[in-house]
């Protein structure tokens, strides 16, 4: 009965308390910009918040959103996004995304592309984005917590 | 008797003539002849177009873009293709064509305009991309009410990196060179748009 509940004490402390899903990535020429979708659930008790990406695919990588301004659309940066306890945030076309900047390579339709996302309290999760013209019909495989 | 059979027949077709006319322009919005303007750009295979000139007798869906924008533009282009799509899916095109036309010519040369429609696996057959001359693209945007003011500027990797604020459309333009729709571009209703086409055909 103990060795029950220690493993499922152990199952649960190890499982991800940070899940990014439905990854995809728009393609584009190597030196111009693209953008990164997703679906971050947070599944602890405590809010977290995403503070950077990293990625070899751009010269730079940041946090960004898009705005409309009665009928004129822009983007800015935004330092970090809070994903509140049991919540889900999407980044979606034309609200908040992901932004490389300079890409270092194409992005062609179909391939994967790997990305690791920085939390506060979950720390780094890597996923692989599917380029495409529109989100995955299903989620793809859960994030993996880097090591 | 024949004058009175005569004058009601004169009436009959005169509403009939004034009805099916007030019909027709109510169908869109927009009535704005574009027919004297002349842009001489290229496209993405580097031939040159005279826009409108060159659409003549063609219901031409334009959309306004710029290939480094990663979120707003895509999805404009991605709805003129969506269209396209529908279109073809459904038969004849050849009297409908798509132009995306760049305000951000520095940077949008002919080979990669070129790359942005092959990445994106976009049919060319009736599907251009333009670009050329800063004072003509300029001056388009400027007839089509287009505003683009470069903004959010940082050097990257010793070369300079600028994003647009940037108005968002696709634009309708019939048969005979007239403006008649205008659309939200990221936003656009794309089954809207085929039924505004299929009344302009």
């Amino acid at each position: 009965m103990f060795k029950l509940v220690t493993s499922l004490l152990l199952i649960t402390a190890l499982a991800p308390k940070i899940d990014v899903s439905s990854n995809w990535i728009r393609p584009n020429s190597k030196g111009t910009n693209t953008a990164v979708y997703a679906k971050i659930t947070n599944k602890s008790d405590k809010a977290d918040t995403l503070y950077a990406v990293e990625s070899d695919l751009a010269k730079v990588t940041e946090i960004h959103e898009s705005f409309d301004d009665n009928g004129k659309t822009g983007m800015r940066k935004v330092d970090f996004i809070v994903i509140p306890a049991k919540k889900t945030i999407e980044l979606k076309p034309g609200g908040m995304h992901i932004m490389l900047i300079k890409l270092n390579k194409d992005i062609a339709k179909g391939k994967k592309y790997s990305l690791t996302y920085k939390f506060k309290r979950a720390g780094k999760v890597k996923v692989s984005a599917v380029a495409s013209d529109k989100a995955p019909a299903k989620n793809t495989k859960p994030s993996k917590k880097k090591k | 008797m024949i004058n009175f059979n005569f004058q009601k027949y004169l009436l009959a077709s005169f509403v009939f003539l004034l009805l099916l006319f007030s019909g027709c322009k109510s169908k869109f919005e927009l009535d704005e002849n574009l027919r004297g303007f002349s842009f001489k750009l290229l496209d993405q295979d580097g031939q040159t177009v005279d826009f409108p000139t060159d659409f003549e007798n063609k219901v031409v869906v334009v959309g306004f873009v710029f290939t480094h924008c990663p979120d707003i533009c895509p999805l404009t282009v991605n709805n003129m293709q969506l269209v396209q799509n529908e279109l073809t899916g459904k038969g004849e095109t050849d009297d409908v064509v798509f132009v995306a036309i760049s305000f951000d010519p520095a940077r949008d040369t002919v080979p990669l305009l070129k790359k942005f429609a092959a990445l994106r696996e976009i049919n060319e057959k009736n599907f251009r991309f333009l670009t050329g001359d800063r004072k003509i693209t300029d001056s388009l945007m400027s007839t089509m009410r287009i505003v683009a003011v470069p903004e959010d500027s940082t050097i990257v990797d010793g070369t300079l990196s600028y994003f647009f604020t940037h108005t968002d459309r696709i634009s309708l333009i019939d048969k005979k060179g007239f403006l008649r729709k205008e659309y939200s571009g990221s936003k656009a209703n794309t089954s809207e748009i085929v039924v505004d086409i299929e009344k302009l055909r």
